[in-house]
């Protein structure tokens, strides 16, 4: 069988603001179809490593691989890139001026080039596969929580990535509101979409992840299946913070 | 109508004098003329103030360096100058003979040079605020999705920042047409212009012939907020902003 390299890999990924080092040598990867979930403490530096990846920020020194492919290579266009690796929001950040249908088209036109009929047929689809088929018309400020973040899933889902990232997407909404979303993020697991998803939504952690990493001031700290960091962590750390979670929810 | 004239003796310089009126409605024709050349220059000045302000604007909230120094230090100068002195210096210091190409007099391009530029300079106020209210998280959403730095600015921060200029607008379209009466200076048979002449003919219309003019002002900045009201409520986004 021939050998295919992980769908991502990060290798000592290191990373500063200000003097402060926020990532502190990070190395994981991830095979097609596998969900893995970071979890931590706020600072810890999981937004951050997310936006490494699709190089929203730049990283400082080790290596981030896509299908093998260093992202920061220098054939790389990184417009390109972040087709390939779709991102939603904690903000969920939809265009306000936009319809939810044409939240969908805009990149699907002007990005990947799509005549305005199939794009919209595409927009469509990609709605229906988050359940919003009959709000195509509706404008951001019409739609609520949960509805806007399934249009940016759809909007990411759209550009056709091998990786789906999501950044915290149920933190700014409702807890009645998340469920809808925390639906079409399982239904998505379902389909094999790779996907790698910071939450504190343990229940879909627990039911979809195939590993959860545990990250801890820069460093991950303990890395392994649900039930292992659930139920038998190896750190003391990872411990305390799984229980502070659950005390919460 | 008829007003003061009514108490019979007629003195020279009396306000409201039926034969002044007629006289200003005698020269409608020629006052008319110079209501177009008003609205020509308004025109032509807020589209070179836009097409100069609104790139301004972007390179003032976007920009660094070099480029954006140069932008903010030209606004600068041009707010804190009297848009008269700008006038006079753009008429007899600016070398304008554009007159090959377009067929008006010098007076008229000095006058377009001067309103607009000084326009340009308040315009791109009004889009660098409005830009710099767009939440940056659209930005780089659009960036998410494979947009360039540009391409994200064009599609998506500048279609709702031209929406939030309206207010901004509507004053700047109302000082450019009322400074347009600056141009009398340097000689433009703009509508102040005319109405001056005509009045150095009669001076009992004085009074007749500036509240005919007041009125073409007022109508004239009316009709044109009203129309701006109208385009911003066509355009706004159903539901409000996000």
């Amino acid at each position: 069988m021939s050998h295919q390299p992980p769908l991502l890999e990060l290798r000592d990924v290191h990373k500063s603001f200000d003097n402060e080092e926020v990532l502190k040598g990070i190395d994981m990867s991830i095979e097609r179809g596998d969900v893995e979930v970071l979890v931590g403490p706020s600072g810890s530096g999981k937004s951050t490593l997310l936006r490494c990846i699709n190089r929203l920020t730049e990283i400082d020194r080790g290596q981030i691989l896509l299908d093998g492919e260093d992202v920061a290579g220098p054939d790389v266009d990184v417009n390109e890139l972040r087709q390939q690796v779709g991102m939603v929001f904690q903000d969920i950040n939809l265009f306000a001026h936009l319809t939810a249908r044409d939240n969908v088209t805009l990149g699907l036109r002007k990005v990947k080039g799509l005549d305005t009929e199939a794009a919209r047929a595409r927009a469509e689809d990609e709605l229906r596969r988050v359940g919003l088929a009959d709000q195509a018309d509706s404008y951001p400020a019409q739609l609520s929580g949960g509805q806007k973040q399934r249009v940016g899933i759809a909007r990411a889902l759209a550009m056709d990535p091998k990786l789906l990232m999501f950044d915290e997407p149920t933190s700014a909404l409702d807890p009645e509101l998340s469920s809808s979303v925390l639906e079409v993020m399982e239904e998505l697991v379902a389909e094999g979409m790779t996907m790698l998803v910071v939450t504190h939504e343990m229940r879909f952690a627990r039911g979809a992840a195939d590993r959860i990493s545990f990250l801890d001031n820069g460093r991950i700290v303990e890395r392994g299946p649900p039930a292992q960091l659930f139920e038998t962590p190896e750190h003391e750390r990872t411990r305390s913070f799984f229980e502070s979670i659950a005390s919460e929810a | 109508m008829t007003g003061l004239a009514a108490a019979g003796d007629v003195l020279v310089g009396t306000p409201l004098q039926t034969t002044d009126w007629a006289f200003v409605w005698q020269n409608r024709g020629y006052l008319l003329q110079g209501a177009t050349i008003t609205i020509v220059l308004t025109v032509a000045s807020i589209l070179l103030g836009f097409l100069v302000g609104f790139p301004a604007g972007a390179i003032e909230h976007y920009g660094d360096g070099p480029l954006r120094s140069l932008v903010r230090g030209a606004g600068v100068v041009l707010r804190g100058t009297p848009i008269l002195v700008i006038m006079i210096f753009a008429y007899f210091v600016l070398p304008l003979d554009w007159a090959f190409v377009l067929p008006v007099g010098d007076a008229f391009q000095a006058a377009v040079v001067a309103l607009g530029l000084r326009s340009a300079a308040y315009q791109s106020q009004i889009f660098r605020g409005a830009l710099g209210s767009i939440d940056a998280g659209q930005l780089e959403a659009a960036r998410a999705v494979g947009f360039s730095r540009v391409g994200a600015i064009w599609n998506v921060a500048v279609p709702q920042a031209l929406r939030r200029s309206v207010p901004g607008f509507q004053n700047e379209f109302t000082i450019v047409l009322k400074d347009t009466s600056i141009a009398f200076a340097i000689g433009l048979g703009e509508l102040l212009k005319r109405s001056y002449d005509l009045m150095v003919s009669q001076t009992t219309a004085a009074l007749e012939l500036f509240l005919a003019i007041s009125l073409v002002y007022f109508v004239l900045t009316f009709t044109t907020n009203r129309a701006l009201d109208i385009l911003s409520t066509r355009f706004a986004i159903p539901g409000g902003d996000d």
